[in-house]
């Protein structure tokens, strides 16, 4: 028997949803959702848009990066627009962290 | 005297309107003044979308590896503008040129870094801003960038806008700024506001929320600033250049924005009290400015209507009593 995966079910964040000041962890995947002004702490952030807010910790794997601040996590791909880095400072359209 | 009058559009259409009353207004009466004028425009996005014939005169610039938006633009006119830069927002028109230039006598002292033509808030801004090239060359790049202080005390760090931090610094290194009072820049200066940010947050969101949008626009007020403000200059483009404005990919007149009727539609859900009475004053404050710059054009422009008569009079209404209660207890107070 192959062994038993507890860990529950992700929380995922589909097309056609959209998010206000609200904060997300790392049991969240986002697959097309809008976030206005919400913090991303742990997730993987698939597709959708992110706008405002601040990246905390997780994973950027597609979707769009637009005027919110980074302080950590990983970029593997998906399109910066603009925003900011963990010092504060501006970071223009494609130089994502 | 150099001048460099500086300016980034995203849209070809706004940045048409813009570029009529600089060519017509703006840049001759700094030259008039002295200046040797240039105009340079910054295509934010799809600089191919810009017809060259609509900008005779001005030189055409888009992103590159070394300026890869309107921020990074703004920063590379400061060593190449010359004497002094004139940055103008896509949406502000400063239809009143002799008034405009004749800020220019100011810079007699030698301290003067800036004018501020337009301030909108507690920090003179880049929104029309007459900059001293030679005082924003001593600061540090990136001069005109946005930031944030303060990460760590987030949601409370500050966000400072673009020029406000090069302000700041320039005033504690002893520079002096001088800025124009509403009051008095008033008569001279049409200012719309986001109408270039509902249009590219419409461009992004909409194919992701579809019909939801027009609810966003409702509840955010920027957003209905931004998309009542493109109603006015769309019935404006359209009464001076018998064409269409802030079309979307269906081809429909401000679609890629907010239609009257879409708006109708959401500000219906809007209900009665500060919120509505809040976009009833705001909307007031852009149907002067489109006045004032459809009696500089000598148009006349109908404007669709996108809160009933009934209930804007009774914002009004709402407001004056709240007002008159607002006196009688300051009053009873201090009695």
């Amino acid at each position: 028997m192959p062994p038993r995966d507890d860990r529950p079910a992700p929380r995922v964040l589909a097309s056609g949803e959209i998010h206000q000041k609200e904060r997300f962890g790392a049991d969240t995947v986002n697959r097309g959702a809008v976030l206005l002004e919400c913090t991303w702490d742990g997730g993987t952030f698939e597709s959708g848009m992110m706008l405002g807010g601040l990246f905390r910790s997780g994973t950027f794997v597609g979707g769009v990066f637009w005027g919110g601040v980074w302080l950590g996590g990983t970029w593997a791909g998906g399109t910066w627009e603009h925003g900011f880095g963990p010092d504060g400072r501006y970071r223009p359209r494609t130089a994502h962290p | 005297m150099k001048l460099t009058i500086a300016s980034a559009h995203r849209y070809p259409d706004l940045a048409r309107l813009w570029y009529r009353t600089v060519a017509r207004d703006v840049a001759p009466a700094f030259r008039r003044a002295g200046a040797d004028v240039s105009v340079v425009l910054f295509r934010d996005a799809d600089p191919q979308s810009f017809p060259r014939a609509w900008f005779e005169g001005a030189l055409l610039e888009a992103p590159s590896r070394a300026c890869r938006d309107f921020i990074e633009f703004y920063d590379a006119v400061l060593p190449a503008g010359g004497d002094f830069v004139l940055f103008v927002d896509a949406d502000v028109f400063l239809f009143d040129g002799a008034w405009a230039a004749s800020h220019l006598a100011l810079f007699a002292d030698p301290a003067l870094a800036a004018v501020s033509l337009l301030s909108r808030t507690d920090q003179p801004g880049v929104f029309a801003l007459l900059a001293r090239a030679a005082a924003y060359r001593t600061l540090p790049a990136p001069v005109l960038a946005p930031c944030y202080e303060g990460l760590a005390d987030w949601p409370n760090a500050v966000n400072r806008q673009p020029g406000d931090r090069a302000a700041i610094a320039l005033r504690a290194a002893g520079w002096r700024i001088a800025e124009t009072s509403a009051r008095d820049a008033t008569p001279h200066v049409a200012d719309f506001h986001a109408t270039t940010a509902i249009r590219a947050t419409k461009e992004r969101l909409g194919p992701l929320l579809g019909g939801r949008f027009d609810a966003l626009v409702a509840e955010k007020l920027y957003l209905s600033m931004g998309a009542y403000d493109n109603l006015l200059l769309g019935c404006l483009y359209r009464a001076v250049f018998g064409e269409p404005f802030a079309a979307g990919p269906d081809g429909v007149p401000l679609s890629g924005s907010a239609t009257a009727a879409a708006l109708r539609s959401a500000f219906a859900g809007i209900p009665s009290g500060e919120a509505l009475s809040r976009l009833v004053g705001v909307l007031r404050r852009s149907r002067r400015a489109l006045g004032r710059l459809a009696a500089h054009e000598g148009v006349r422009v109908d404007v669709p209507r996108v809160v009933p008569a009934g209930r804007a009079a009774a914002v009004r209404l709402e407001d004056a009593a709240r007002r008159l209660l607002h006196r009688r207890r300051e009053a009873s107070g201090s009695a």
